[in-house]
């Protein structure tokens, strides 16, 4: 099949990517920010009270040499979850059951949710898939994903 | 899942600290069928260790802390949609509870709190004798 991209004719420009380090909504952020310092209490916070976000919730933290993604799970096991990386996008799939008991169980107060879940988050940088490890404690999901060789910062010795 | 770790449960209320910003766990509550009530909250983060359940003057009270693992310096916060919450919640406990009977366990940031039904109050056939 003749590709649009390399025929020469440039009829279809490539997905546009934004440059590394601009953000579009920085300003939006930059107001949340401030009326969360303004709130004090914090709307992230607020918004989960009234159970607002999507599940399950993830914290993304951006260092050096690698990224972290945290992601809220109580109640799901080891092998109920899947993770998937392709390029900079995480995929965390899984799967919350319910008590197996539930057939003889008579309910009074249901509030926690079961089914299946799926959360694709966009990393800020490339990684290095061979090495993603992610680890589960106390119903929170730690994945530890390392950058790509060209995503890590690099001195430059000036001559 | 993981094991089910084994958690005190006291007879003084949970201690509750009312300054600190506190949210209140999703719960399910259900009975099974030998009349057992079973108490499921989610508590993310929370380990073994950080729960203080105390059932006092016929209150079941549950308080806990979860505990979000740090990043060391160097890390910057992309996007945030949990912190190290702390949990609150009381439950009113009906004269059927064995009080004594409660136990409490804890695996994958869940926590389950068994009620056994009181002996007084578990149904009895009565057996009409024949005058």
């Amino acid at each position: 099949m003749d590709h649009p991209e390399r025929n020469g004719k440039g009829l279809f420009m490539a997905i546009y990517r934004w440059p590394a380090g601009w953000d579009p909504l920085q300003g939006l952020r930059t107001m949340h920010r401030e009326l969360e310092r303004f709130l004090g209490d914090g709307i992230t916070s607020a918004a989960r009270r009234i159970g607002g976000g999507s599940y399950p919730p993830v914290n993304v933290w951006n260092g050096p040499e690698e990224m972290v993604v945290q992601c809220e799970v109580p109640g799901v096991s080891r092998d109920e979850i899947e993770l998937s990386i392709t390029g900079e996008t995480l995929v965390i799939k899984g799967t919350k059951k319910p008590p197996a008991e539930e057939a003889q169980a008579r309910y009074q107060r249901r509030e926690r949710g079961y089914g299946d879940f799926n959360r694709t988050i966009v990393l800020p940088d490339k990684v290095e898939a061979e090495q993603v490890e992610a680890s589960l404690k106390a119903g929170i999901l730690s994945v530890r994903l390392p950058k790509s060789e060209a995503a890590r910062p690099r001195r430059i010795q000036v001559k | 899942m993981t094991e089910q770790q084994k958690v005190q449960v006291n007879a003084e209320p949970a201690r509750r600290s009312e300054t600190a910003d506190t949210s209140a766990p999703l719960v399910d509550i259900y009975e099974r069928e030998d009349g057992t009530i079973v108490i499921e909250a989610e508590l993310p983060g929370v380990e073994v260790d950080g729960v203080d359940i105390g059932v006092d003057k016929g209150v079941l009270s549950l308080e806990a802390q979860a505990n979000v693992p740090e990043l060391g310096e160097g890390f910057s916060c992309t996007y945030a949609g949990f912190g190290a919450e702390r949990f609150f919640r009381a439950f009113a406990l009906s004269d059927g509870v064995d009080r004594d009977g409660i136990h409490a366990e804890m695996a994958d940031g869940v926590l389950t709190v068994t009620l056994p039904r009181a002996a007084a109050a578990r149904s009895r056939k009565i057996e009409i004798k024949q005058g």
